[in-house]
């Protein structure tokens, strides 16, 4: 059994030799569908990598009360007509909810920093309440973050993202020195740790963090980004977006009839429109596969009717000499599988390198053995299915006629 | 028990209304270490018969035993299992592969069987090979050979895997007289080292190498009778 399949294999790679032009046009189909299915696997892996890691610094216990929803397709003039969000309502909502255990306001907005000559512009400042640390991701590497007292008096101290203190302290270390925010000086409290980017393209390195009534007095005026986070235990995350919603309700003196005139914002709303979206991904990824492929096997079939009937004789000669049924359909069979595979095989290199470059330059997306491993066995698959017909068509002509044919 | 026994082998073509009884009839033994010549003018069924013997084809009725198992009733593998082991044929078209080497081409019967290593493979070939003097040519590919020597790749690729019989027709059809008298020796040999040799020619010359010739017409066997060299063995 053993020798034939080395045999086949041996005239199928020959037989694919001697018609280069044809089997890698043949091939094509294939190598497209398995760039597709491999490549979006890879994608959607790496995509997931960054979404999970992007999910970290939202917190799966976090409710973020804000004007705008993450997501949703609410008339936006509905939405940008809303009142903007009353940071001061953090204090009653801690009061008034059962669930919340912590309440954090924030602010943002960008300005431009200076020390000396050095200048970061377009920095995110940030102000926050002091409880800040406990509703996010962030860790001071060096020096302290701000006192509930430097909030409250509204203190000019700052500390700076990672990025942000490369630029504007190149050598040494920022801590207690004083740099300048628009007209206004700061005083370097501490430094944050390295964070990383949200979705692979908004760095949270290149924020400052300042306290929320320090922002307040500096920065009049109704622009930039206001949000209450409300830390509340993970498992009882719907029942307490419940409950906050009725409470900010009452706050702002909403009658039953009135709809919400605020956002309620979760990372299950990432969760639910990113799986929204990699469906689509996955879907259309999918159909493309299956097309290609489809098309792909379809040419393998003809090609293999063709060197079916172009090698009828060879089939007589070699039933003359002894082979049986299956060891010539076995022969027509390896044909297919190789071409497919082959293709598959280049495929893969194709995508391999695509996705090395797509992790070069936008986002980790390595190719795993497991997708590998289906490429593979699908483009293998197909060939074994594209070539059964014409493998039997060969395997069943009778050895007379087969050596009589001209 | 015969080597060969044919009882009643009918082949009747269907051709529109018309039917064509290329064997009408034919009834034959042959035994072991037989060597017998075909003859018949065209169209007679020599090739049909010969096709049936070598399992290539299927009677339209008759019996046809082979060491006494009717092959007339055997299944698709269990003919292809009989061509491959019991008998070596040898067309007037050498049905060479065309892009394999001799060495290749004589290697195909003993990979079909299925059960010969690789080596062992190669050691037979090339051992068949030089028994028909082209031990210097296993690499050559068929378009790289002259007529006569086609034909005894083809030979040597009849006889590589011992069979019992060696079935030619009409092997001398397409060389000229010299090198057919070669392909002629090399018959002759073989039939001497014990082997069963049934040959189809039209041309008494070759015919008269075998001690037995049957002559056909119109699908009926019409003479059986020994040859010169026949009887002179006989006597
Ligand atoms: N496949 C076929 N279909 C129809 N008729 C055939 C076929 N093969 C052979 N014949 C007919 O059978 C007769 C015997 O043919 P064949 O055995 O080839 O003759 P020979 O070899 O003696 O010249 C001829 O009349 C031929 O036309
Ligand atoms: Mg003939």
């Amino acid at each position: 059994m053993k020798s034939f399949f080395w045999e086949n294999l041996r005239i199928a790679l020959s037989e694919l030799w001697s018609h280069k032009t044809r089997s890698i046009l043949t091939g094509t189909g294939i190598v497209i569908g398995i760039i597709a299915v491999s490549l979006m696997s890879t994608l959607i892996n790496g995509v997931d990598g960054l979404f999970e890691e992007s999910m970290k610094f939202l917190g799966r216990g976090n409710l973020y009360v804000e004007k705008w929803p993450w997501f949703g397709d609410e008339d936006w003039w509905t939405l940008r007509n809303r009142p903007r969000i009353e940071l001061d309502m953090a204090d009653e909502i801690k009061e008034r909810s059962q669930y919340a255990m912590v309440v954090a306001a924030e602010r943002g907005r960008s300005a431009n920093l200076s020390y000396n000559e050095l200048s970061a512009e377009n920095i995110y400042i940030h102000g926050v309440t002091s409880n800040y640390p406990e509703v996010s991701t962030v860790d001071v590497e060096y020096g302290r973050f701000f006192t509930e007292s430097e909030d409250r008096t509204g203190a000019q101290v700052v500390l700076l993202g990672s990025e942000v203190a490369k630029t504007l302290f190149p050598q040494g270390n920022p801590v207690d020195k004083m740099i300048f925010a628009g007209s206004k000086r700061f005083r370097v409290i501490g430094v944050l740790a390295e964070m990383g980017k949200f979705m692979g393209a908004f760095s949270n390195d290149t924020q400052v963090i300042i306290p929320l009534a320090t922002f307040n007095k500096i920065f009049h005026g109704p622009w930039g980004r206001r949000s209450i986070t409300v830390k509340v235990p993970e498992h009882l995350v719907e029942d307490a977006k419940e409950e906050l919603r009725g409470v900010v309700r009452v706050l702002r003196g909403l009658k039953p009839e009135e709809k919400d005139n605020f956002a309620i914002n979760q990372q299950n709303a990432f969760r639910q429109s990113y799986q929204g979206i990699k469906l689509a991904i996955g879907g259309t990824g999918m159909i493309i596969t299956a097309l290609s492929l489809l098309v792909g096997g379809i040419g393998i079939a003809n090609i293999m009717f063709v060197s079916v009937k172009e090698r009828t004789r060879e089939i007589g000669v070699r039933k003359a000499l002894g082979a049986t049924r299956s060891q010539i359909q076995g022969q027509f069979l390896i044909e297919a599988m190789v071409i497919t595979a082959s293709g598959g095989l280049v495929g893969l290199i194709i995508s391999t390198l695509i996705s090395m470059a797509i992790s070069e330059f936008l986002f980790p997306a390595n190719m795993s053995f497991g997708v590998a491993f289906m490429a593979i066995a699908l483009s293998a698959g197909v060939g074994l299915f594209a070539g059964l017909a014409p493998a039997r068509k060969g395997a069943k002509l009778d050895p007379i006629e087969a050596l009589r044919y001209e | 028990m015969s080597l060969i026994q044919v009882k009643d082998l009918y082949k009747i073509y269907q051709m529109g209304n018309t039917e064509v009884r290329a064997l009408d009839g034919v009834s034959v033994s042959i035994e072991q270490n037989e060597y017998v010549s075909i003859m018949g003018p065209s169209g007679s069924g020599k090739s049909t018969l010969m096709n049936l013997l070598g399992c290539l084809d299927t009677p339209t009725s008759g019996e046809f035993f082979m060491d006494g198992t009717n092959v007339a009733t055997m299944g698709d593998d269990e003919l292809a299992h009989i061509r491959n082991k019991k008998i070596g044929f040898v067309f007037q078209t050498f049905n060479l592969l065309p892009k394999s080497t001799s060495l290749r081409n004589v290697e195909l019967p003993l990979i079909y069987n299925g059960e010969i290593k690789a080596h062992e493979r190669r050691d037979m070939a090339i051992r068949a090979l030089t028994r028909v003097n082209l031990g210097d040519r296993v690499s050559h590919k068929p378009n790289e050979l002259s007529g006569g020597q086609r034909q005894r790749v083809a030979v040597a690729r009849a006889l590589v895997n011992n069979p019992a019989i060696i079935l030619a027709d009409e092997p001398t059809g397409n060389l000229d007289s010299k090198t057919g008298e070669e392909i002629m020796t090399l018959f002759d040999e073989l039939h001497k080292q014990g082997n069963t040799i049934i040959l189809v020619t039209h041309e008494e010359h070759i015919a008269a190498h075998a001690s037995r010739v049957v002559r056909l017409l119109d699908g009926k066997i019409a003479v059986d009778e020994a040859t010169n060299r026949g009887k002179k063995v006989t006597q």
